[in-house]
């Protein structure tokens, strides 16, 4: 759990180098002619007067992202941050060479993209410029990257994955309606993020925490030498609260809850927020006097929230295609096309086009993806049998077209990333009955015991931009459950072992009711809005031990205001020497 | 005898400290508060700190600080009259050191060099006091692994035996008054717009910008010896810049900027446009200038601007005295280490640090403040004294000869405060008139029977010139030239080629690293070497610019 230090690194970075004033400029509302003209004659005039030069640029695409936005940040019951951000940024991608190789291949593909700030304010000129001469320097870095690929073409053997770099994909037209940034009654939010935040103040064991408020209104502007044009737009209203602790032997640990919506009065009333970020915080409270888990190997039950986590992190992750073409990675499915890896009831599907499920809004939800491709149901694993992966217009083999999932914040190329995944299954019993159903797995493997997973964190459960995230499970809330009717005992440390893949094969059945999980989701093209969701899952058998981790000791001193002398004294006495 | 005597001292020392830290240690820290509720809650968490902070039997603290940092800055720039970015960045952070041991040995070393944490911006006493309390509890269990990396480390190495590690510094009461922002944005936002629009001018500028950066700081500090301060300081920068190409591909960059320290220092709208227009012409003039091709070896005259340039990269980072890594056993890890009492300039020129001064010649001075960051009121040091270093400027860190602190330990936002310049002052005695300097240059090249000499106005990074003049000797013409560099500009040259000095001043105010100023006069090198610069020369755009309205939208 290396929750503490990048998140509050992260936050910090926030305060000190983020938000910036609300607009007083052009405001971000309906969507914008000029920016969109300005951009395709730009564009026309870079294709037609590139189209000369040598090597000629085979493609050209601008994607301005809009964004204004506020954070609200607060800790125990006091503002840290408090801010308004609105900027304009500019991805421009140039593409020389061919479909088949361009300067876009291997190592060479993270280099073909140039950022700019564009102006705010809606002067065609002035925005023509920065766009000119950001596209000067990004054909120049094209021009070169392409000679290296060639060179490196002819250099090195032959690639096993000898796929085009570049899908041929149909133009997309879509004017969608830009939105206005969404108005809020600051001063009642800030009150609120403060009463928030002071929930964790009243469990003096908690250390670090932070309650925060972010409102990211985004609207996308695309034009490309392929003559699509694009305008389509996202608001993202979020409520996100952290806290951590450390158990006497210097565990860290950590909890987070999110509240995502598209607007205000979508988000959880304010009763079922304070009631989430109350259990987190009392979470800790018990995670710190738990004792440590043992090693296990046994039956265990993943909760629906749990269960998406996991399929995210260990089944998502693995099915984008880029996976299945890169020589550094694992390509853990490449080959598995048409094959089981999955028990035959179980189904996977990626779904950015579903705003919602069971009445839960999705966060992996967009009509167009970062490349311009319209989204699109993707069945990825049917009945156990793997389909397909996650595209973006970058083939691998027997994929040569992107499935509208080519993701990635701006700044950086996209690549096939998830947007809605959502684990489906044919063999179910009622949810009241899985509890019944871990005590018999329990019996019939004469185990004295077995694990109930409440909680799992991914890279993506602890939602903040920028974070850099590894796509790996960390059991956060797990629970031995006695077959004796004995009360469930909570435990902390957990780690799962073994392959996470073989995990999956021993899923016995599922619950009926499918859990959504929000988040943000990090990768080598950055942050992406995510969902997932799945039932609860009985596993037969999960392996787990002791997690190696932290060795700080908690603060010698209690929190001021909750002095109690004996406390600090049994701290004291607790480990003496020992650095 | 001496040695003996200051063996004994040391042992007398030590043993104090060795007692204070079996019984608690003497509570120093300050108790007014001033009605403040930030130094409430420092105080109030300090003394928690200092009376019960310790783990399990290991070392107490000697000494704890806090400094807490509340920031508001406000930055924006705007491109072609269109208003590129606008943000404001405020908060507030605290930075925490921890000592153990003593003041002769301790534990800021490797890990043990203080924590960061992010404070809450509502006076909240307890909100404020819990990050305190985090901090401090992360800085002391840093100093615990700081001390003994410390003397892991020591067992490596030689060390020069006497000196310290943390100076003994009266202890400072200076509650001052916070500073506010009080600068209308949206009029300086349209400032911009309609500073940047002048540049429409030249179209064939590849890039230009008007920016600003107004910043409010405020500081709060408390330490176990009692020193208690509070600061506010705002530094206001204006600037424009753009960016070209000579037809050969040669970058040509030119940019200029005021930084004061109260809002109506700030430029007027007429003095901006002239300074802009002026700017602009420069693009032309320096497109068509001719290249410097062959080596030149002579009298150059440096404008008190560059001039600036030339200290800053050559004087300022060689009079701080900033003690070498463990083990090494120079007395800073500048240049002039061991110029101590030697000569580093001509005997024309003294230089003074005055932390103290605000202006100078009604121009204000970045670099005032009352009481440095480590709690040390702030003193006007002579560093170089006709010519002869004198003084090195120094934190609570001492370097050999120099046990104290002048008051020059500072930090910019939440790290280590080390020694650096305030207002360091270059004077020189018998200064001459501009026209007399020029003329002096004039002179100088007849006798050698050049056909001209180069005057330098400014220079731009890595001290390039970026307006560079030949002076011509039959009838004192100047001819702009570009492409050159300087060979052998280094503190040699300082030494033992200049020949004179202005009796003009020019104040270079800096916002980066810290708000500080440079001020000189114009100087005259005997000789100096100027060279073609062999820079790589970038391809011009491969397509032209898109046309630019005339028509200027602003105002």
């Amino acid at each position: 759990m290396s929750f503490k230090k990048p998140l509050f690194l992260c936050l910090f970075s926030l305060v000190l180098a983020g938000p910036a004033l609300l607009g007083q400029t052009a405001p971000a509302g309906a969507s914008n002619q000029v920016l969109l003209n300005t951009m395709q004659q730009e564009l026309d005039r870079a294709m037609t007067s590139l189209s000369k030069a040598d090597p000629a640029p085979y493609f050209i695409s601008y994607a301005v992202t809009e964004e204004s936005g506020a954070v609200v940040m607060a800790s125990n019951g006091a503002l840290v941050a408090n801010a308004n951000r609105h900027d304009r940024t500019a991805d421009i991608s140039v593409r020389v060479g061919s479909r088949d190789l361009d300067n876009t291949h291997g190592d060479n593909r993270y280099n073909a993209i140039t950022t700019a700030a564009l102006p705010l304010d809606d002067k065609p000129d002035a925005i023509a410029r920065v766009l000119w001469l950001n596209t000067d320097r990004m054909y120049k870095k094209a021009a070169q990257g392409f000679m290296e690929v060639k060179t490196d073409t002819k250099v090195r053997a032959e690639e096993e994955d000898s796929s085009p770099d570049f899908s041929v994909e149909k133009p997309q037209v879509f004017i969608g309606k830009g939105i206005a940034p969404e108005s809020f009654d600051r001063k009642a939010w800030e009150d609120r993020i403060r009463r928030y935040s002071s929930i964790f103040s009243k469990y003096p064991d908690i250390e670090n925490s932070t309650v925060v408020l972010l409102i990211e209104d985004s609207t996308r502007y695309f034009v490309s030498s392929e003559g699509s044009r694009l305008v389509d737009s996202r608001p993202l209203i979020r409520v996100l609260a952290l806290g951590n602790t450390r158990s006497s032997d210097g565990m860290e640990l950590a909890r987070s809850e999110t509240f995502d919506a598209s607007s205000f009065d979508k988000l959880d009333s304010d009763q079922v927020m304070t009631a989430k970020i109350e259990k987190i915080a009392q979470d800790l409270q018990k995670l710190k006097k738990a004792p440590i888990v043992e090693p296990f190997n046994g039956p265990a039950l993943l909760s629906g929230r749990a269960a998406a986590v996991f399929f995210h992190e260990v089944v998502g992750h693995r099915l984008e295609g880029q996976r299945q073409r890169g020589e550094n990675e694992g390509q853990t499915f490449t080959k598995m096309i048409g094959q089981p890896v999955l028990p035959k009831f179980l189904s996977v599907e990626d779904d950015p086009t579903l705003p919602s499920l069971g009445g839960v809004e999705l966060s992996g939800n967009y009509n167009y993806d970062e490349e311009g491709e319209k989204s699109r149901r993707v069945d990825l694993i049917s009945n156990g049998i793997l389909k397909q992966f996650l595209m973006s217009r970058m083939p691998v083999k027997g994929f040569m077209q992107s499935n509208g999932h080519g993701r990635g914040q701006s700044g950086l190329m996209p690549v096939g990333r998830q947007g809605n995944l959502i684990v489906r299954s044919t063999k179910t019993v009622p949810d009241s009955e899985l509890r019944k159903e871990l005590i018999n797995e329990i019996r019939k493997q004469k185990k004295p015991f077995g694990l109930y997973f409440e909680d799992i964190a991914g890279g993506f459960t602890l939602t903040m931009r920028n974070m850099p995230q590894a796509f790996q499970v960390m059991p956060l809330m797990v629970w031995k459950v006695y077959p004796d009717g004995r009360p469930d005992e909570l435990v902390r440390g957990v780690d799962i072992i073994g392959t996470p893949l073989q995990a999956l094969n021993r899923i016995v059945l599922t619950g009926q009711k499918i859990d959504v999980f929000n988040g943000e989701c990090g990768a080598e093209s950055g942050s992406v809005p995510v969902s997932a969701a799945a039932p609860a899952m009985l596993f037969s058998e999960i392996e787990v031990q002791k997690v190696a981790q932290g060795h700080e000791r908690p603060p010698v001193l209690p929190p001021p205001g909750v002095e109690k002398p004996e406390v600090a004294s049994q701290q004291q006495n607790a480990n003496p020497g020992g650095r | 005898m001496q040695r003996f005597l200051s063996t004994i001292l040391l042992f007398v020392t030590m043993s104090v400290f060795a007692l204070a830290a079996e019984s608690a240690p003497p509570s120093a820290a300050p108790t007014d508060d001033h009605g403040d509720p930030v130094l409430k809650a420092m105080i109030a968490e300090l003394k928690r700190s200092q009376e019960k902070l310790q783990l399990g039997q290991l070392q107490r603290p000697y000494y704890i600080e806090y400094q807490v940092s509340e920031l508001e800055d406000q930055t924006a720039d705007a491109t072609l009259g269109a208003l590129r970015s606008d943000q404001v960045n405020a908060g507030r952070l605290v930075r925490v050191v921890v000592r153990i041991g003593d003041y002769k040995q301790d534990s800021y070393f490797g890990s043990g060099t203080g924590a960061v944490e992010m404070m809450p911006t509502d006076d909240q006493e307890l909100a404020l006091r819990r990050q305190l309390w985090l901090a401090t509890d992360k800085a002391y269990k840093a100093a615990l692994t700081g001390f003994t990396e410390k003397e892991a480390a020591l067992k490596n190495v030689e060390t020069e035996t006497d000196l310290v590690d943390f100076s003994q510094e009266k202890p400072s009461q200076s509650v001052g008054d916070l500073a506010r922002s009080s600068v209308d944005m949206e009029k300086w936002k349209q400032m911009l717009r309609s500073t940047s629009d002048i540049f429409r001018s030249d179209a064939s500028l590849e890039s230009s910008n008007a920016f600003l950066s107004f910043r409010v700081l405020n500081r709060y500090y408390v330490n176990t010896e009692g020193t208690i301060t509070r600061s506010g300081k705002a530094v206001y920068s204006y600037a424009f810049s753009g960016t070209g190409q000579a037809d050969d591909g040669m970058w040509i960059e030119r940019s200029h900027g005021w930084v004061v320290t109260r809002p109506d220092e700030l430029p007027k709208p007429n003095e901006i446009q002239k300074e802009a227009k002026q700017l602009i012409g420069t693009f032309k003039a320096l497109e068509k200038a001719p290249l410097v091709e062959d080596d030149y070896r002579g009298p150059v005259l440096f404008s008190a601007d560059a001039a600036t340039s030339m200290f800053e990269r050559l004087i300022v980072p060689n009079i701080l005295g900033i003690r070498p890594d463990l083990g090494n056993p120079a007395r800073t890890n500048g240049e002039f280490a061991s110029y101590y009492k030697g000569r580093v300039l001509p005997d024309m020129f003294t230089v003074v640090d005055d932390p103290k001064a605000k202006e100078i010649d009604h121009q204000t001075l970045a670099g005032n403040y009352d009481v440095d960051d480590e709690g040390v009121e702030a003193q006007k040091v002579t560093v170089i004294d006709k010519g002869i270093l004198t003084n090195y400027l120094l934190g609570r860190e001492p370097i050999r000869d120099f046990p104290h602190s002048n008051g020059h330990g500072r930090t910019a936002l939440g790290g280590a405060p080390r020694p650096s310049i305030s207002n360091l002052i270059f004077k020189a005695a018998n200064g001459a008139s501009f026209e007399e300097l020029k003329k002096k240059l004039i002179d100088m090249c007849k006798d050698q029977g050049r056909p001209y000499g180069y005057y330098v106005e400014t220079t731009g990074p890595q001290l390039s010139p970026r307006l560079l003049w030949r002076v011509y000797v039959n009838d004192g013409h100047m001819e702009l030239v570009r492409g050159a560099i300087f060979k052998q500009l280094d503190t040699r040259a300082l030494r033992s080629d200049i020949v004179a000095a202005g009796n003009d001043t020019y104040v270079y105010n800096r916002t980066e690293p810290l708000p500080s100023a440079i001020v000189s006069p114009s100087v005259l090198f005997g000789e100096l070497e100027i060279q073609r610069a062999n820079h790589t020369r970038e391809k011009l755009p491969q397509y032209p610019a898109p046309a630019l309205s005339t028509v200027t939208a602003s105002n």
